[in-house]
């Protein structure tokens, strides 16, 4: 079977782990726990008529840290950046990010969650700003951990995009 | 940079119980390659022979009131430490696609044991006997982890102590799916039943990694220590955590001080600069 390792990264309290838990067991918690490290999930996909087995790799997001440590993404065959969109400077840490896992891992499929949209009235982004990871070569979508919109879309997309990237 | 890693591990039966259904393992595994004389520049040695040792920590804890826990930790741990033996190939570092064959691998392992135990006594619920695992797999700097049930392991890192498992039992589930509250969870009895182990009902283990520093510590251990030494006593008592053997007696007398109700098993590791 085909596996491609998904790196799931952002700054600290931006629902990474949320969404990989809605994904991969159709759960949500309200109760915040960090990630220390990297928690590793699977979940097999159907592409057309191919199975892959994504790894999912929930890697720890710091307070103030934009930085992403290279030796936990080597390998990745994409990424889910995850911003908060009641927290516009989570979108910034996104783009330093972006800039070291390009830096490390050149052009892979990406993508970019725009999560927490069931919180309406705190969201703090515009439609600039979603469209905007367009033209730096990312997808974006709309996701919500607690609802579990877009979520399935998101992580769908991705697998899609690693299988059209090649390498098996 | 040169680290050693120190580690020591202890169990004690407590002061209720009548037998020690917990096990734990620490095991150093190694290449051993001695280069007399060589025109090869360190560097090309480094990355031949640089990380020649792997190391496994296990803490097992036999679920009690089920039937012969200690047999299915026993069983689980003896497995791992067979499993050793063939970690060999992977001294040399692990690449990214072999990093996902070796989780399989201890996967694999772990649910061979399930399955035997399963197969010898039975898989009605509460006919075989059941174990949690927690599992810390080193080579330097990474630290693979495999875990089953409410065993635990932490990290310690620049005086500050993080929970790297979570804890599988119905409680937390019910937490997690937002069904209980945490203080809901704390009252009710069954919130403290296992949701995953090794023998039992349902097995479901996670893993995971972290990248260790020099200075850092881990520690494992069963619950006989955590329902009994909260986690801010436990982070002051891993303060001087070079002392690996006395850290570890000191969470485990605690642990009897405080009532002891349960079989104790404290494993403790630190990466000596």
């Amino acid at each position: 079977m085909i596996q491609k390792k998904i790196c799931m990264v952002g700054l600290f309290g931006t629902g990474k782990t949320c969404l990989v838990q809605r994904y991969v067991h159709s759960i949500f918690s309200n109760r915040y726990l960090s990630t220390v490290g990297v928690k590793i999930d699977r979940k097999e996909v159907q592409v057309g008529d191919q199975t892959i087995k994504l790894m999912l790799w929930d890697l720890e997001g710091r307070d103030g840290v934009r930085d992403v440590n290279a030796s936990y993404i080597s390998g990745a065959h994409g990424v889910i950046y995850v911003v908060d969109g009641t927290r516009p400077e989570t979108l910034d840490g996104v783009y330093d990010i972006r800039n070291n896992v390009t830096s490390a891992l050149g052009e892979i499929p990406s993508v970019v969650a725009f999560n927490k949209t069931d919180l309406t009235d705190s969201w703090k982004l515009d439609e600039s700003d979603e469209t905007g990871v367009g033209t730096r070569g990312m997808h974006g979508f709309r996701t919500s951990a607690k609802t579990g919109d877009g979520v399935e879309d998101a992580f769908q997309w991705l697998a899609q995009a690693t299988l059209k990237n090649g390498g098996k | 940079m040169a680290v050693a890693i120190k580690s020591f591990g202890l169990t004690d039966k407590g002061k209720i119980r009548q037998t020690n259904q917990d096990n734990f393992l620490i095991v150093d595994i190694r290449k051993s390659v001695l280069i007399r004389h060589t025109s090869l520049p360190k560097e090309a040695l480094s990355r031949e022979f640089g990380s020649a040792d792997a190391h496994l920590f296990v803490v097992a804890d036999g679920v009690g009131g089920g039937p012969r826990g200690d047999r299915a930790s026993e069983a689980t741990v003896a497995a791992l430490l067979e499993y050793a033996s063939e970690t060999v190939d992977l001294f040399n570092g692990v690449d990214s696609p072999n990093e996902q064959s070796l989780f399989d691998r201890l996967e694999d392992r772990v649910r061979e044991v399930h399955q035997a135990l399963l197969d010898e006594y039975g898989r009605q619920p509460g006919q075989s006997p059941a174990t949690t695992l927690t599992m810390v797999l080193l080579i330097w700097p990474r630290a693979y982890l495999v875990h089953v049930g409410d065993s635990r392991a932490y990290v310690r890192r620049g005086g500050e102590l993080q929970q790297l498992t979570r804890d599988q039992t119905l409680g937390e589930y019910l937490i997690s799916s937002g069904t209980w509250t945490e203080e809901e969870a704390a009252r009710s009895r069954p919130g403290a039943l296992l949701s995953s182990a090794i023998g039992g009902p349902t097995l479901e283990p996670t893993v995971g990694l972290i990248d260790l520093d020099p200075g850092d510590s881990i520690m494992l251990c069963t619950d006989g220590l955590t329902k009994h030494v909260k986690v801010k006593r436990i982070a002051e008592l891993m303060e001087n955590a070079a002392d690996v053997e006395g850290v570890a007696r000191k969470l485990v007398d605690e642990a009897l001080a405080n009532g002891g109700t349960d079989n104790v098993s404290v494993i403790v590791v630190t990466a000596v600069q």
